[in-house]
């Protein structure tokens, strides 16, 4: 902290220093730019973890306040002291990062420090802020409980005001890059700092990057609890991070069937700063990266439901329900089958003439938007779909209109998915001007359905009969290792796109302003970038497992003396007696 | 252990799968100098072919013998360019669409194409005289000179200063011009005047179309095309008639500070 507070206070001078050097220097063994992409990419895996893992938190820690559950506030302090354990790393590899760039990158630095320098001292003092916050939550655990819970939570939400700001700042250089603006020809800055951060992709990004965080978070809270349930040694532990598995998936899900619509508007910003640089994204070098980015979206959807699925077998009652799943299956598999159809990509002569054309004459048909564009919203209906059926799995309405209710729920998912279907198939009918406008229909459609669809469901399933209490902990175990693989696949697809918002800058360290000159300046093959993507996702896994194993010995034996003694969860008790003993089955979603 | 070795086989497999597709780099484009060297047509076709496929990125949109979505078909463009605009050779027309593509449009296609010799494409004017040899060898001679090239053609490659425009015009008064007489107010906004959504947003219009451009849009909205999303045929044609020579050069003086 004081080495980078330090350093921030130096950087005049050291970017004075560096206007003398050469443009680039060399790093060792590695080179300059794959030391830059391996800080960088776990800075981003950090940062994106202790600033997602907190919104949430929060949300919990206000849940457990307002219910006066216990099991919601030991989640909550459970989710922060992850965090806590990853704020260090994160801000060690975010200094780390500053020496390359002025180290390795001296004039790139300079030129960055001469637009964004009066951001220097917010992004600090934001810092400064957050950290005194963070670790006054985390502290004042105890302190600040019973009536003064209310500074607590204040305390929560400050922090993750804070942490936002901080990736508003830090987004506002990083998109920059991609899309400057507030410059004059020669790439000075011709007028307040304001212009240049918020550039075409400012706004998008954030948006973007702050949804991504949260699912971010939420699958590593999964996976985390996925970890501690494999290794458990009892019935109630079990139980315990297996409601903890639920509650970080729940979250990952609810945040990323949002998240396509965010990615839509970060490509069509990129388009209107820039056509060539938007065609270059999708269908020139970079097109083979969209099928893979395609699979890996199909991979968390198809495993963020099977863990669903998985999870109704845990809940008495939810056997009614089993005759949708291979609809859902099917439905799932036929999006996702659509979704990693390529419409054009860069092929040889001779590729094209075998297939007749840069498309393939039957399959290019579900490579346009119009298809994806179906596709994806219908994938988001059957997730929801899915949400939806474990929700009431355990539960009969008793309500005298739930015939009424149900009916309206079913046709408003219906009629969502006919609009889905029909804006689907009509935009090939119109220009693309038209089309490109259906697809806010769709998703219209597809969020009042859910809106209608929920709206019904709580009143409808409020003092529900029950079917018998969720049997935590009894959740077949593969089901656990669903949740790592959705952590996995989401940390491997953020390194992926981070390739790809650096890698359409091509040969520019800031698009059409400033070239990349350096030995570095060619932008690798897919398949290079994967083999570091993988590498760099390996490391940040093995340094998280370190710092947890580190934050769980400082706790080793203080949880009870502190007061935040693990909850017993129901269902935490013998799986084969089938039924729940002992502890309160926590209200949950 | 069987946590860590799942893990691995997932991100091994999506590894594999990443390096069994085609594997296609982006490399920066080489600077190509022609000028003052003894250049035969042939060399200079060929280096305008490389420039085709690399440097000029025009492979993204167009191709040969093939017809696109984004942009024509350039086969026999070197015979088809002399008569597509009237009182054109193919030489200055291939010449005119690569330095100022807006300023005929193909039926069908929309107005996309940036200016070759700004950046990022930044093509340097040797460059645009091969890529010129090159398109007038697709179905017709190459003839092309050195000399048929704009002096001020890849002025700002690489970042470089622009030949610098100056117009007789106050952008203060600009400012009072757009948002009273002329008010483009209604339907624009300006950086921090203006919120209207009818429109296209104009804060960034000097960043990202050409003087020449604004001044025709200004007096000839219709026949400056329709920026995409946006009605057609909803700004007005009059603006030649109502304003003073003097009030249209600040309003142009105005809108091109806005970057």
């Amino acid at each position: 902290m004081v080495a980078l507070l330090t350093l921030l206070s130096a950087l005049p001078a050291l970017a004075q220093e560096a206007a003398k050097d050469p443009a680039y220097r060399a790093f060792p063994l590695i080179g300059s730019r794959l030391a830059v992409w391996a800080v960088a990419q776990l800075h981003l895996n950090f940062a994106a973890f202790i600033l997602g893992v907190p919104i949430f938190a929060v949300i919990i820690e206000i849940i457990g306040w307002r219910t006066r559950d216990a099991q919601y506030d030991w989640l909550s302090h459970e989710l922060v002291k992850l965090t806590f354990a990853a704020f260090s790393t994160t801000a060690l590899l975010g200094a780390l990062l500053l020496f390359l760039f002025i180290g390795y990158y001296p004039k790139f630095w300079t030129y960055m420090t001469s637009i964004f320098f009066p951001t220097y001292g917010v992004y600090a003092g934001l810092f400064f802020a957050e950290t005194f916050t963070v670790y006054i939550w985390y502290y004042g655990w105890d302190w600040l409980s019973g009536s003064r819970k209310w500074i607590h939570v204040s305390l929560g939400v400050l922090s993750n005001l804070f942490g936002t700001a901080i990736l508003l700042v830090a987004n506002s250089w990083v998109t920059f890059m991609m899309s400057p603006a507030g410059i004059d020809d020669s790439g000075a800055l011709k007028g307040s700092v304001w212009a240049a951060i918020n550039n075409f992709t400012w706004m998008p990004i954030n948006i973007h990057r702050l949804i991504a965080n949260i699912v971010f978070g939420g699958t590593i809270c999964a996976a985390y609890a996925a970890f501690r349930f494999l290794g458990a040694k009892t019935d109630e532990e079990r139980a315990r991070y297996d409601w903890m598995g639920y509650i970080g998936n729940f979250v990952a899900l609810s945040a990323f069937i949002v998240l396509p619509f965010a990615g839509y508007y970060l490509g069509r910003e990129i388009y209107a700063f820039n056509q060539t640089m938007g065609i270059t994204m999708m269908g020139g070098f970079m097109s083979w990266l969209w099928i893979i980015q395609a699979i890996l979206i199909g991979v968390l959807f198809m495993g963020s439901n099977y863990y669903l699925w998985l999870g109704m077998e845990r809940i008495p009652g939810s056997e009614r329900y089993r005759r949708y799943v291979p609809m859902l299956i099917g439905i799932l598999a036929f999006g996702f089958m659509v979704w990693a159809t390529p419409r054009s990509m860069v092929i040889t002569l001779d590729e094209a003439r075998a297939m007749g054309g840069t498309h393939h004459p039957l399959l290019g048909f579900l490579g346009v938007m119009s298809a994806k564009n179906t596709a994806v919203n219908m994938m988001i209906l059957t997730t929801f779909l899915s949400f939806i059926l474990y929700r009431r799995a355990n539960k009969v309405s008793t309500r005298p209109w739930v015939g009424m209710g149900m009916a309206i729920q079913w046709a408003a998912l219906g009629v969502a998915a006919a609009i889905v279907i029909f804006f689907g198939v009509y935009g090939y009918f119109v220009e693309s001007l038209v089309r490109i406008g259906f697809s806010v229909y769709q998703v219209l459609a597809v969020l009042g359905a859910i809106f209608v669809v929920m709206a019904i469901d709580i009143p409808m399933f409020k003092g529900a009969r029950s079917t018998g209490a969720i049997r935590w902990g009894t959740i077949a175990p593969r089901s656990q290792y669903v949740l790592i693989l959705l952590a996995v696949t989401f940390t491997w697809l953020m390194g992926l796109m981070g390739f790809a918002r650096s890698g359409i800058r091509q040969h520019w360290h800031v698009y059409g302003v400033m070239r990349d000159n350096s030995v570095d300046a060619v932008t690798p093959a897919i398949g290079y970038a994967a083999n570091m993507i993988t590498v760099v996702t390996i490391a940040f896994f093995l340094l998280v497992l370190f710092i947890f194993w580190l934050g769980g010995l400082g706790e080793k034996g203080k949880a009870e003396a502190h007061g935040h003694a693990a909850p017993v969860i129901a269902g935490g008790s013998d799986a084969s007696a089938g039924g729940p003993r002992g502890g309160r089955s926590p209200r949950l979603p | 252990m069987k946590v860590g070795a799942f893990a691995l086989v997932v991100m091994g497999s999506y590894t594999y799968y990443a390096n069994s597709i085609p594997q296609i780099q982006s490399k920066p484009p080489a600077e190509l100098s022609l000028e003052g060297g003894n250049v035969t047509t042939a060399q200079l076709v060929k280096a305008g072919e490389e420039i085709f496929h690399t440097k000029g990125t025009c492979e993204i949109c167009h191709r040969i013998g093939q017809k696109g979505t984004r942009a024509p078909d350039l086969a026999g463009i070197g015979s088809r360019a002399a008569k597509t605009k009237p009182g054109m050779s193919a030489k200055q027309y291939i010449i005119e669409s690569l330095l100022q593509p807006g300023a005929y449009l193909v039926e069908g296609y929309p107005n996309i194409m940036p200016q070759v010799d700004k950046p990022p494409i930044a093509l340097n004017r040797s460059e645009v005289w091969a890529l010129t040899a090159f398109l007038e060898s697709l179905g017709g001679t190459a003839e092309v000179k050195l000399d048929d090239i704009p002096k001020t053609a890849g002025a700002s490659a690489a970042g470089g200063a622009p030949a610098e425009i100056k117009l007789p015009g106050d952008p203060k008064a600009g400012e009072v011009v757009f948002s009273t007489k002329a008010a483009c107010i209604a339907c624009h906004k300006a950086g921090k005047i203006g919120a209207s959504p009818v429109g296209p947003d104009l804060s960034q219009i000097a960043k990202i179309q050409t003087p020449d451009y604004i001044m025709k849009k200004i007096l000839d909205p219709a026949g400056s095309g329709t920026v995409a999303g946006f009605p057609k045929g909803v700004m007005p044609p009059m603006f030649g008639q109502t304003l003073t020579a003097k009030e249209y050069m600040d309003l142009v003086s105005f809108l091109l500070t806005l970057k």
